[in-house]
């Protein structure tokens, strides 16, 4: 069984990959928000990391609304992976 | 001077109605055309509901004049249904058309006929005719369609902006007639729904599975619809000449893009008030003589509030009756500029405001509400119709009465 902790840095590494973020994060601060002016990344890059969670962890997400808060940093995807995650 | 440009007669196809008539009719009996998917196929048919104009493609070639299998796909269908109802309510003769240009708008052209064969093509051992597909991929093969049926020769042109493709349709017509090009132009869109139109919408998570509800605070997202309309333009002179009453007359027009994001609008409705502010100013009018606006008004979150706040921003305090006409026909894409276009001349031909359905809360950030119920004996001398798009595109039209 998979720890929260090794879940947070398995997210981590496939959110740096999935947004080609690798030259601009080696880490990424669970606690920062990751969409918006601190990271210039928007809400089509969002739809790169529904589309991640889908087919990794098997979780759908269909409400914007819903979307902007699992999406809203590191930590709150994490938590909701761990919560609701099929496979 | 600038030369004056009229509409002397359009046509209508949509989910709520098959020609000019029936969609009026829908539209005083609030009549929507929302409901399950029956002929797109989809695997969201079961929970993706759009407005769907239930008539199969060989019904369509039957109303279009056109026999079944002569390779029109949908959205030319479509258009070329509307386009020939607006060349009937406006008596244009053969010859008329010989020497009138024409500007159709797209987004889908034939890609839910490509979606189709996809697999197909790409299975060598099959050995299908590609370029045969590949053709109604681009936007303008629909439009060289129905200049061939009508027989325009004269000038032909395809718009792609996104959702404010019609409405810069019309405008562009509209521009030729007053730089002298042509005297008549037939300008609207058209586009059928498909699958990567209804996949696209759902990945941004824009479709509402529910009845669509514009400028409501519990809004959560649009509904897609098919569909196509058609105005046709003539200068003064024309009309002069031909001694025809005009409908209505497009008073001014504005397109701009707001280069703020791909797929949002701006927050604070940078594009769409500054459309519609000189829309205004090319006609010569004050934010005051607007009577009625027929607002974008899609029913997700990010429009409803930036054209809401552009609304507030242009009119203070007294903004004029508004609703949005999309929970009838769903938003039919590049046709939506000129289906609403056709929605606001019947508006000011028999004195009706149509009602926003849907609308209950306001959005908590702004003081605006729709007019809710249906307004009858309403004189509209100036109204306002806006169309904005992704990628930034803004446009807005302003109709008068004659």
């Amino acid at each position: 069984m998979q720890t929260i902790e090794e879940l947070t840095d398995q997210l981590k590494a496939q959110i740096i990959e999935c947004l080609h973020l690798e030259e601009v994060y080696e880490d990424l601060d669970v606690d920062m928000p990751l969409f918006g002016e601190e990271t210039g990344l928007d809400s089509i890059d969002a739809l790169e990391v529904v589309v991640l969670l889908e087919k990794n962890y098997g979780i759908k997400i269909e409400d914007a609304k819903v979307a902007r808060k699992i999406l809203y940093n590191v930590r709150t995807i994490a938590e909701h992976v761990e919560a609701n995650r099929a496979k | 001077m600038n030369p004056r440009v009229f509409i002397t007669g359009y046509g209508v196809i949509t989910a709520i109605g098959k020609d000019g008539p029936e969609n009026l009719a829908s539209l005083l009996d609030q009549r929507c055309g929302f409901g399950k998917l029956d002929i797109l196929e989809t695997v969201h048919r079961d929970t993706l509901p759009a407005c769907e104009i239930k008539l199969h493609d060989h019904e369509l070639c039957n109303l279009a004049g056109v026999s079944d299998g002569a390779g029109f796909t949908r959205t030319a269908l479509l258009g070329l249904i509307a386009v020939r109802e607006a060349v009937r309510s406006s008596a244009l003769s053969p010859e008329d058309l010989r020497h009138a240009g024409m500007i159709s708008a797209t987004t889908t052209g034939g890609i839910r006929e490509f979606e189709r064969r996809f697999r197909d093509v790409q299975d060598l051992a099959k050995n299908v005719a590609f370029p045969a597909y590949l053709d109604t991929a681009d936007p303008g093969e629909h439009t060289e369609r129905l200049a061939d049926v009508l027989g325009i020769r004269n000038y032909i042109g395809t718009i792609s902006t996104a959702c404010s493709s019609s409405a810069n349709a019309i405008l562009t017509g509209a521009r030729l007639i007053r730089h002298g090009v042509f005297e008549r132009v037939i300008c609207g869109g058209t586009d059928a729904l498909s699958r990567m139109t209804l996949n696209g919408f759902h990945s941004l998570l824009i479709l509402d599975k529910d009845h669509c509800r514009p400028f409501d605070e519990n809004r959560r997202g649009l509904n897609l619809g098919e569909g196509a309309a058609y105005l046709v333009l003539e200068s003064e002179a024309s009309l002069a000449r031909s001694g025809k009453n005009a409908v209505a007359e497009l008073r001014g027009y504005a397109n701009l893009n707001e280069a703020f994001h791909q797929t949002a609008p701006s927050p604070e409705g940078t594009g769409a008030l500054r459309a519609m502010r000189e829309a205004l100013q090319r006609g010569g009018l004050t934010p005051e003589a607007v009577d009625y606006i027929n607002a974008h008004g899609t029913g997700t979150e990010n429009n409803d509030l930036s054209e809401g706040t552009a609304l507030q921003s242009l009119f203070g305090e007294r903004v004029p009756p508004f609703s949005s006409t999309k929970p009838y026909t769903g938003h039919v894409m590049a046709a939506a500029g000129s289906v609403e276009a056709v929605f606001c001349l019947m508006a000011i031909e028999n004195g009706l405001i149509f009602p926003n359905i849907n609308f209950r809360e306001p959005m908590k950030e702004l003081g605006i509400r729709p007019v809710t119920e249906l307004k009858r004996g309403v004189s509209l001398t100036h109204i306002l119709s806006n169309s904005f798009g992704f990628g930034g595109g803004t446009a807005s039209l302003l109709f008068s009465k004659c």
